[in-house]
């Protein structure tokens, strides 16, 4: 004891028994999987009339897995945020009872699998936890996260392991194991980014090259990232995948924003991503024809607006309170499992249950800012902004996709949709945004001098603009 | 860092605003058209699946239901009681299987028949099945219904003839019947060839098919019913012509041409002898030549725009599908430039005029309502297979046609109609209790105008209606008259929906 206290002093020095925070979120454990439970049983009893009878095996299971993680965060991360395991939780439950639900309907198996990819989740969100100690060591192998997140975007393109499936080239297949390694690449990526966009922060907001007489940013700092950047986009591109690619293209400029304050950033985020668009609608046709369900899906009804018409008729029988749990018709729901999972939840659980499944995302994006704003050095901040922006931002494309806000671009709900690779890297990016929030949450001074970047370090964006002028 | 941290958040949280508003506009805004969308797989597949709501008359006899299907695909199968099968085929109309369902009350209120989800009014009804059928409760009385059907159907030589009775003050139709009708219980049978033999044999593309329901899908030259009109006009537009009095004439010459305009039956005894005199006379006694001339004084524009008041040349807002329902016509008044004779031949419903005997009974009870006609509707109420209301039709004018003082002056001329002994409606007989007020019609159809179409519209009692009723015989030999072949019938619905409501 005396030994770790002289590495790492005050940093293991915790008051006995557990902290407020832990529990509380003891509390709305319990809470989510009481509603778990329910809404497990009341679907089953919906669909099949009849009383589950492994409501009491999902129970034990449920408990578990919810025991396990939540141990995992009294020892590994005590004074993380309260509510981001509970809600990641809830959405899994929803998620996995609505599997089961449409496996019924169709006759699928599905389930069980998402059963085990959830334990698989939990585990890789403690081994998460117990591996990145401490947020700096991602900072210090962050050409390393780029390799690797870079070969995750690469993979479905390498010829026998690559696999079509839907119109899009995402999948790997190694031996009976099938994923989706975008989703794990983005994470990565997005360490890079804040790592690589803290570092050089000065270069990329203060103006030093001079063009004519006015002084603007110096271009050269953002070369490499830039490479990355649109190699980034280009293969998911070649993949035909526009959500993921939108995805990352936005978390990019957020982030290059966020670090550097220049809205100019944004601007030019904003007019080339207008550019991509209209190059993309040009270039791959599954990007055309979802443009034109979106403009217009009721003339091309039978075509390429099919799945949002579906979407929108499920949606609208739904009403306000859903036709009941277990009582929908989930088989007339295209893509059930994946893309479109929230409709058959907005079918059986009407708005009511919708608005769940958003206020649920809502409420982790809250965490997830706040966490960002308590974290303790300027990577750890931009790192939480990022993997937050992630989550919500595919929540919002999925449904706004959905509900036509945007073009429907078939990405997977966070937590919700079915998919091993997906549940996975949401779990590991629930486990970063938990060991952030841990050093931001503890209380007394942080002693770690270590640090390569400190809380107070002036933002340049507030630095003395004289240069400016 | 924190503020645009700060400010990220905030463009999340917009963003999940903005989704939670459109998903209030597809569940909530949108819900019901989305649900019930004719293309929204749910809705054919809850139709097979679950019965439709009944419909019931207004005095709760059960005019179609549904049971369970003793074979083909459907778990239900639609029954139309054989007792009002044929009575009401037309007004209720038929949900075939393979023919679909286009007619009639059935068509007309499909959504609320219909199997469909309700949205949930209590925690506990969340949890339970919430798709439910509406019963549809009709304004149609299968009393009136059935006089007016045997009345309509003992017209010597079974012709095709059609009724309808409505009350005047709320629009409510009480009866509407069309010779022939059908039964629509074979239309709707669960074994396909049944069904199409029972279709073919209704000969549906000809004119004469019965599933066209004369009532109010077609029009016929009004005649002398049309002179309600004509009356009104000259009380509204220039009063003055009332006072004019006529000298006593078989035949007239009209302006441009050598054809004589002549009153009907100008060479029978009982036709011209009373012709002569103001519109107290003419009105009772029906004289063409009288009218032909008030109404070339009048002009095209007044004449056109009283025929528009009282719902000429334009569709009637009944609430049974509008594809079907005949739109009566009156000639645009550019027609009649240096063409003044038309004029004449318009002005006692001749001519181009024509009408819907629908649109004869709303005139009718326009003037019985002070002047006002009520949209006509069939439907009372629905209700929820739980006995909830629904919906209930709560009457709405449809138009102003003409003043209370106005109508009350028509309303005395239709009086003498059947009060005054060389009254044409007189010799029908209609009991001096029942206070009827009535104007008879007899349309010179047919190559030679040797043939007539019978009409006769009517309300009673003409200081209080209660019931508004117009009667046609079309194309009948021309030794008929209205009062002679519909006369007998309109005794009988007034006599009968009297004796309902009294």
């Amino acid at each position: 004891m005396a030994f770790a206290t002289l590495r790492t002093p005050k940093v293991l020095r915790r008051p006995k028994g557990p902290k407020p925070r832990r529990r509380t979120e003891l509390g709305l454990m319990v809470g989510v999987g009481v509603i778990v439970a329910i809404m497990y049983t009341l679907m089953v009893l919906g669909s099949t009339a009849k009383v589950p009878t492994d409501v009491g095996p999902l129970l034990v299971v449920l408990f578990l897995l919810a025991a396990t993680a939540h141990i995992a965060n009294r020892v590994l991360v005590p004074d993380a945020h309260p509510v981001v395991l509970p809600l990641a939780f809830l959405l899994n439950g929803i998620g996995y009872t609505m599997i089961v639900r449409i496996d019924l309907a169709t006759h699928g198996n599905y389930a069980s699998l998402q059963a085990i990819w959830t334990a698989v989740g939990v585990a890789a969100y403690i081994v998460t936890l117990t591996v990145v100690r401490r947020s700096r060591d991602l900072d210090r192998y962050r050409y390393l996260l780029l390799a690797i997140g870079i070969g995750l975007l690469v993979m479905p393109m390498v010829p026998g392991i690559g696999v079509d499936i839907g119109g899009a080239r995402l999948w790997v297949h190694i031996g009976r194991l099938q994923f989706q390694p975008v989703e794990l690449g983005e994470i990565l990526l997005c360490l890079f980014f804040a790592s690589y966009f803290i570092e050089r922060r000065e270069l990329l907001s203060i103006p030093t090259a001079r063009v004519g007489d006015r002084l603007v940013v110096d271009p050269r700092p953002l070369i490499p990232i830039a490479l990355a950047w649109v190699f980034a986009i280009g293969v998911i591109g070649l993949e035909d995948d526009i959500g993921f690619a939108a995805l990352l293209f936005a978390v990019f400029v957020v982030m290059l924003w966020v670090a550097t304050g220049r809205s100019m950033y944004l601007l030019v985020g904003l007019v080339g991503f207008a550019v991509a668009a209209i190059a993309a609608g040009f270039l791959f046709r599954q990007t055309n024809i979802r443009v034109e369900a979106w403009l217009d899906p009721w003339k091309y009804a039978e075509t390429s607006g099919y799945q949002l018409v579906q979407s929108w008729f499920a949606l609208g029988s739904g009403g306000l309170g859903g036709v009941g749990l277990g009582l929908g018709q989930a088989w007339r729901i295209p893509n059930a499992l994946d893309d479109f999972i929230f409709v058959v939840i907005g079918e059986e659980m009407g708005l009511l249950g919708s608005t769940v499944v958003v206020v649920a995302f809502l409420l982790l994006v809250g965490a997830g800012m706040r966490i960002a704003q308590a974290a303790r050095s300027q990577f750890a901040k931009l790192t939480a902004t990022g993997l937050t922006v992630i989550i919500g931002l595919q929540a919002f494309i999925i449904i706004g996709g959905i509900v036509r806000l945007v073009p429907e671009t078939g990405i997977t709900l966070p937590f919700v949709s079915y998919g091993g690779s997906a549940l996975l890297s949401n779990y590991i990016l629930i486990a970063l945004l938990m060991r952030i929030s841990d050093e931001g949450g503890r209380t007394g001074p942080e002693t770690e001098t270590m640090h390569r970047t400190i809380g107070t370090e002036p933002d340049p964006a507030s630095a003395p603009t004289s240069v400016l002028t | 860092m924190e503020k645009r941290i700060r400010r990220v958040g905030i463009f999340l949280v917009l963003c999940f605003v903005a989704l939670f508003i459109q998903l209030n506009n597809i569940q909530v805004v949108k819900a019901h058209s989305l649900a019930t969308n004719p293309a929204n797989p749910r809705v054919t597949s809850v139709a097979l699946d679950n019965p439709r709501g009944d419909i019931i008359s207004a005095n709760g006899v059960t005019l179609a239901t549904s049971v369970p299907a003793t074979s083909g695909p459907q778990r239900y199968q639609r029954v139309y009681p054989a007792a009002t099968a044929s009575l009401f085929a037309n007004i209720v109309g038929f949900d075939s299987p393979v023919y679909g369902n286009y007619r009639g009350v059935e068509a007309e209120y499909n959504s609320y028949l219909t199997a469909h989800t309700v949205p949930a009014t209590s925690l506990s009804s969340l949890f339970t099945n919430r798709t439910v059928e509406d019963n549809v409760t009709l304004t149609l009385n299968t009393k009136l219904q059935a006089t007016m059907a045997a009345a309509l159907e003992a017209v010597p030589g079974h012709p095709p003839a059609a009724a309808v009775a409505i009350d005047p003050s709320t629009g409510a139709i009480l009866a509407m019947y069309s010779t022939p009708s059908f039964n629509p219980n074979p239309l709707v049978s669960p074994n396909i060839a049944t069904e199409k033999a029972a279709y073919s044999a209704l000969d549906p593309t000809s004119q004469s098919t019965p599933l066209i329901a004369s009532a109010y899908q077609q029009a016929y030259a009004p005649g002398s019913t049309f002179k309600m009109v004509t009356s009104s006009a000259i009380y509204e537009h220039d009063p003055a012509l009332a006072k004019i009095t006529f000298p006593l004439q078989g035949c007239i010459s009209l302006p441009d041409t050598n054809v004589p305009f002549c009153n009907y039956g100008y060479n029978t005894p009982q036709g011209p002898e009373h012709c002569g005199g103001n519109i107290t006379i003419l009105f009772p006694v029906s004289c063409d030549t009288g009218f032909g001339q008030l109404g070339m004084k009048l002009g095209p524009t007044s004449l056109y725009d009283e025929a528009r008041a009282f719902g000429f040349d334009q569709k009637i807002p009944i609430d049974l599908p509008p594809a079907f329902v005949a739109v009566s016509n009156f000639p645009a008044p550019s027609t009649f430039v240096g063409n003044i004779p038309y004029l004449a031949y318009s002005a006692i419903g001749q001519g181009n005029v024509i009408a819907s005997p629908l649109q004869m009974a709303l005139v009718a009870s326009g003037i019985a309502n002070k002047g006002v006609i009520m949209k006509p509707h069939v439907m009372a109420e629905i209700t929820s297979t739980q006995g909830k209301l629904v919906k209930s039709y709560t009457p709405t004018p449809w138009l102003r046609a003409t003043t209370p003082a106005i109508a009350a002056k028509v309303t005395a001329l239709m009086r003498s109609v059947v009060t005054n002994p060389i009254g044409t409606a007189y010799p029908v007989g209609f009991p001096a209790q029942d206070d009827v007020a009535a104007k008879t019609g007899t349309a010179q159809v047919g190559v030679h105008s040797q043939n007539t179409t019978e009409w006769m519209a009517a309300f009673a009692p003409a200081s209080h209606p209660t019931v508004a009723i117009a009667v046609v015989v079309p194309n009948q030999p021309g030794s008929l008259t209205g009062e002679s072949t519909s006369g007998p019938i309109a005794l009988k619905l007034i006599t009968s929906a009297l004796a309902d409501h009294l």
